[in-house]
């Protein structure tokens, strides 16, 4: 028996066409994966799906119909996981949406609900954190820019927040891990592709003022006999210190 | 002095001010201005004792003409003093807000000069924040008590939150222990407070356009462990706060003795288990239905150190116990030990497409550790042990975790509070 691989851009619209495809074509598929992530395999049989934007709205307006809003967003953020094999459980997860509609998430029972669940909180929830940790530097040029890496792709779930917050200013947020930054002009956001970190040699002294001043507020709060570095660390994990003003 | 000095001064004077909380207020962006409050609160950071960092908390000054006897800024300490001026504090604050170090401003102070000058001062501050620089972010003021209403209630316009802390639980440790000071003095401002807070609401009820007045609530402080006062003391006083005051929150903050007095008890530590219990049982108070009367009485004024509240409380009424998960009300279910108000909803959604069995709770995420023993699942009881005082609990407090059940800060706690210490984070 051959295993179909389904290979996919890694697009969400890309991801949404490949699901399309499954439901229209007879060999449904044993995996679907991005293409640059495909390793050859043995009795692999690849089927190759090329994004197309009437194929994804189909199905994203039939999530939206037939399951609902929450699912929508669900798989969605479960996609910007990027953990092994999500495209599976999505396209399980909405297999099973489209069977038995809206009520799929009341089946708190059921694992494959679980898991998604699990997911979306894990994603949403780092996103919320670094929603509090990133941090901003102001460097040359009037920019104020913010360096990061998170485990999940949440940059693009990040952005609307600052540009309702930080409205008159110029912002960079960039994501160096995927080399991706969303650039804020003090109208509206864009996402583009960035590889250079921007900030080294670019501070300004304002900001290595305030910097310095971030870091005696940090240190003269703590009080001293209350110590407790593992609940720090269970809040705010030692692999998001690296971009800490005060922890760096 | 230069800033860094009096910051580290005038942040580390606040640091003892538990309460953290940033969240409760929706405070949108103006047109040309900066910032805006997250309604569920954002931690930006996590000090070295583990507790959240939201705002700039710091003090306006340090220098008082006071002397409380608990207080470390008392006027007889010797001490480095500081005092800010409303530029530094709005500069600070704007420019750590721009950079994402913080959701807002907490500030406080000392009594320099006067209760009226130092509140003119905060004023000033708060006020320069919101009109010349459309500061948005979240303001958490403390009013002074003595000064004058008009003061504080035009500060309130301002300000997203106002307290006025108590610190001690009764008239007579006040005497004591910070003799200028007078109970009416603190509770007559917080009662005007009150009121404004109330017509406010009314206000916006009935028309469109009304200027904010303390949208957040306002809150107050308590000192556990400096006075005599007993637990159920302390939660009487703070269920009249809540039910009479509309107050937001109550804060416990463990006794740390700075000075050396004979008047206050010699301690080697803080007793941070007392507050713990204390903000558990404020928690049911405010999340469970639970009155301070069903928990304590004068028979057993305090808690009991080897045990919650809430699971005090149920083996004090076994009698109610076991409930079956698949009929217990919502009300009924919050009284299960080691079942949160997350489980219950669970619990009450989940009944709608069927019947929970023993292995579904589990998968809800539903610590059954301790809510074994009160509970049965289709009519089967799990506990293991016969339905005894004394066998439950001695089951309960070896299997304790101090802990309680993990509510992760980030998966959309029901209280939408960002509590400032872990412990908070379970009402069990
Ligand atoms: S008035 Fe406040 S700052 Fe001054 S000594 Fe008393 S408690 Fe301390």
């Amino acid at each position: 028996m051959p295993l179909y691989y389904y290979l996919y851009d890694g697009s969400f619209p890309g991801l949404m066409t490949a699901i399309y495809q499954a439901y229209y074509y007879e060999h449904k598929p044993n995996y679907i994966i991005s293409s640059n992530k495909y390793q050859p395999a043995l009795f692999a049989e690849k089927v190759i799906i090329k994004t197309d934007m009437k194929k994804f709205d189909r199905v994203y307006q039939a999530v939206k119909k037939k399951i609902s809003n929450r699912s929508l967003q669900k798989i969605y953020y479960a996609y910007l996981s990027e953990l092994d094999d999500i495209e599976m459980k999505i396209y399980r997860y909405l297999r099973m949406g489209f069977t038995i509609g809206k009520k799929i998430d009341g089946h708190l029972s059921n694992k494959l609900v679980l898991k998604l669940n699990k997911i979306y909180n894990k994603v949403s929830g780092e996103r919320h954190r670094l929603l509090g940790l990133l941090r901003f530097r102001k460097i040359a040029g009037d920019i104020y820019y913010a360096p990061f890496e998170p485990d999940h792709n949440v940059i693009t779930l990040m952005a609307p927040h600052f540009a309702k917050r930080l409205v008159d200013q110029n912002w960079i947020i960039h994501d160096l891990k995927r080399e991706k930054a969303v650039i804020y002009n003090q109208q509206e956001w864009v996402l583009t592709d960035l590889k250079k970190r921007l900030d080294q040699g670019r501070l300004t002294a304002e900001e290595i003022e305030y910097q310095e001043l971030w870091r005696g507020f940090f240190d003269s709060v703590a009080i001293e006999n209350r110590k407790n570095s593992r609940l720090q660390r269970q809040f705010m994990p030692e692999r998001y210190w690296k971009y800490l003003i005060e922890k760096s | 002095m230069d800033l860094l000095d009096k910051l580290n001064i005038l942040s580390a004077a606040a640091k003892y001010d538990v309460s953290c909380s940033s969240s409760g207020s929706k405070r949108r962006n103006t047109p040309g201005g900066i910032g805006n409050a997250a309604v569920s609160g954002i931690c930006h950071s996590w000090s070295d004792d583990g507790r959240c960092i939201s705002l700039l908390k710091i003090l306006f000054t340090n220098y008082c003409i006071y002397d409380c006897e608990y207080c470390v800024n008392r006027s007889s300490n010797d001490l480095p003093r500081a005092a800010f001026t409303p530029d530094e504090v709005v500069n600070l604050t704007v420019n750590f807000y721009r950079r994402n170090y913080i959701e807002g401003l907490f500030l406080s102070s000392a009594v320099i000069k006067s209760p009226d000058y130092t509140m003119e001062l905060l004023l000033q501050t708060v006020r320069k924040l919101r009109e010349e620089f459309k500061f948005n972010g979240y303001i958490h003021l403390k009013a002074i008590p003595g000064a004058d209403y008009s003061l504080i209630l035009a500060a309130g316009r301002y300000a997203d939150r106002m307290s006025v802390n108590i610190e001690l639980p009764s008239q007579k440790s006040l005497k004591l222990l910070a003799p200028q000071k007078e109970m009416n003095a603190i509770i007559e401002p917080m009662r005007e407070i009150g009121t404004m807070i109330k017509n406010n609401k009314e206000e916006k009820n009935s028309k469109k356009k009304v200027l904010k007045f303390v949208p957040a609530g306002q809150s107050t402080q308590l000192i556990v462990g400096a006075s005599p006062e007993s637990d159920f003391h302390i939660l009487k006083l703070s269920e009249g706060l809540y039910n009479k005051l509309s107050m937001k929150r109550v804060y416990y903050s463990a006794y740390v003795p700075v000075n050396n007095t004979p008047t206050l008890p010699a301690i080697k530590n803080p007793p941070l288990l007392r507050e713990h219990r204390l903000y558990q049982a404020d928690w049911l108070l405010r999340f469970y239905g639970f009155n301070a009367e069903e928990l304590l009485d004068n028979k057993n004024p305090n808690f009991d150190a080897d045990l919650d509240p809430k699971a005090n409380w149920a083996l004090n009424h076994l009698e109610v116990f076991p409930l079956e998960i698949n009929t217990a009300s919502y009300q009924q279910l919050l009284r299960i030990p080691g079942l949160g108000v997350k489980s219950a909803r669970r619990i009450m959604s989940a009944r709608k497409t069927g019947s929970i069995d023993y292995d579904d709770l589990k998968n809800f995420g539903t610590v059954l550790k301790r809510a074994r023993y009160f509970i049965t699942c289709k009519g089967k009881y799990y506990g293991g042990i016969p339905i005894r005082e004394d066998l439950i609990k001695s089951r309960l407090i070896n299997g304790k975790s101090e802990t309680g059940e993990q509510l992760s800060l980030f998966q959309e706690p029901v209280g939408k509070e960002t509590r400032s210490l872990a412990f908070l984070e379970s009402g069990e």
